[in-house]
């Protein structure tokens, strides 16, 4: 028990005892001050509800100045812009499914169901279903694989006339792709590497094995 | 003893190698040709020198690529499966530009 009682001890006793006082006096005078503020500036504000005045109580933050820029026509505060953002650390806790890049799978999305969006905002709205038609589209070169168009999951996001007839021909045969095309933006490249998943990830794509050539 | 002949003179062998395969320049893969008219693109052209002045021989050899030509059977579709060029950490990663863009090399 005795070395607790030593100087040093001692002095840290006296030292947090002092820190205590002075912050319970300084709350009891800070704080009757400032709830004498907020009521006069809701009084003040309360006057004031002019949606075209930049110092009118909308646009007024909780400490009671002028939120944002001032200007009616832009937001109110820095919150709404950063709201606005994309939160990488909210888009992690969501769990959606992430292809091998991080970014989102949206077959995956679909066929696991992990949401259901409405066709339209119209309760009576009958929605063609997804077309089951996979088309085999034969690689030019002989040691890559053939690529296997699926249409469902295009006609699950997308209507048939955002490809056809415009970067798609409608019919078997008629569209001369090529890989360099793709990649500088024609065909699958309008899409894929801009909002669908990249070109980069092949096998996504060439997924059924050409029969050796003799 | 024997081992010591042996890696004695795989050092000797390996010096000259070594001042031989540096600076090799442009390599053109011609082979398949038949294959990349069908695909529309031209043979491949590998710049030995630029890759030279990024990484050290021993990245990409003997492991990734034997130094011997004609030794690497290179097909796109290797390529696309992480092997040669495709390797994790080359051209199929972001420290590389990717694989579809074909013209880089296919010239």
């Amino acid at each position: 028990m005795k070395r607790f009682y030593n100087a040093g001890f001692l002095s840290k006793i006296s030292l947090l005892i002092a820190i205590a006082f002075f912050v319970g006096y300084s709350i009891t005078i800070i704080v009757p001050a400032e709830a004498a503020k907020t009521t006069k500036s809701s009084k003040k504000a309360a006057q004031k509800i002019d949606p075209t005045d930049p110092s009118s109580i909308i646009y007024l933050d909780t400490a009671g100045k002028v939120a944002g820029k001032g200007d009616p026509d832009k937001p109110a505060s820095a919150a709404v812009k950063a709201g606005r953002g994309w939160h990488p650390r909210a888009m992690d806790d969501q769990r959606l499914p992430k292809d091998r890049y991080g970014l989102i799978d949206w077959v995956a999305l679909v066929k696991g169901k992990f949401i259901a969006p409405k066709p339209s905002l119209d309760p009576n709205f009958q929605e063609m279903p997804p077309l089951s038609l996979d088309v085999l589209i034969p690689a030019k070169g002989d040691f890559v694989d053939d690529v296997v168009y699926p249409h469902w999951i295009h006609t699950y996001w997308l209507k048939c006339d955002v490809c056809h007839p415009k970067i798609f021909i409608p019919a078997k045969g008629q569209n001369n792709m090529t890989m360099v095309g793709i990649a500088e933006g024609k065909w699958c490249g309008r899409c894929h590497g801009k909002v669908a998943f990249p070109l980069t990830d092949c096998s996504r794509c060439h997924v059924k094995p050409k029969k050796a050539k003799k | 003893m024997m081992a010591r002949i042996i890696l004695l003179s795989l050092l000797f062998l390996s010096l000259p190698a070594t001042t031989l395969f540096a600076g090799l320049g442009n390599m053109t893969f011609g082979d398949k040709s038949e294959s990349l008219k069908e695909a529309g693109v031209g043979p491949a052209i590998f710049p030995h020198d630029s890759h030279e002045q990024k990484v050290k021989c021993k990245v990409c050899h003997p492991t990734i690529f034997k130094e011997k030509r004609g030794a690497n059977d290179i097909t796109m579709k290797k390529n696309m499966e992480g092997q040669f060029c495709g390797s994790p950490n080359c051209h199929n990663s972001s420290q590389a530009f990717p694989l579809f863009q074909c013209k880089k090399c296919h010239r």
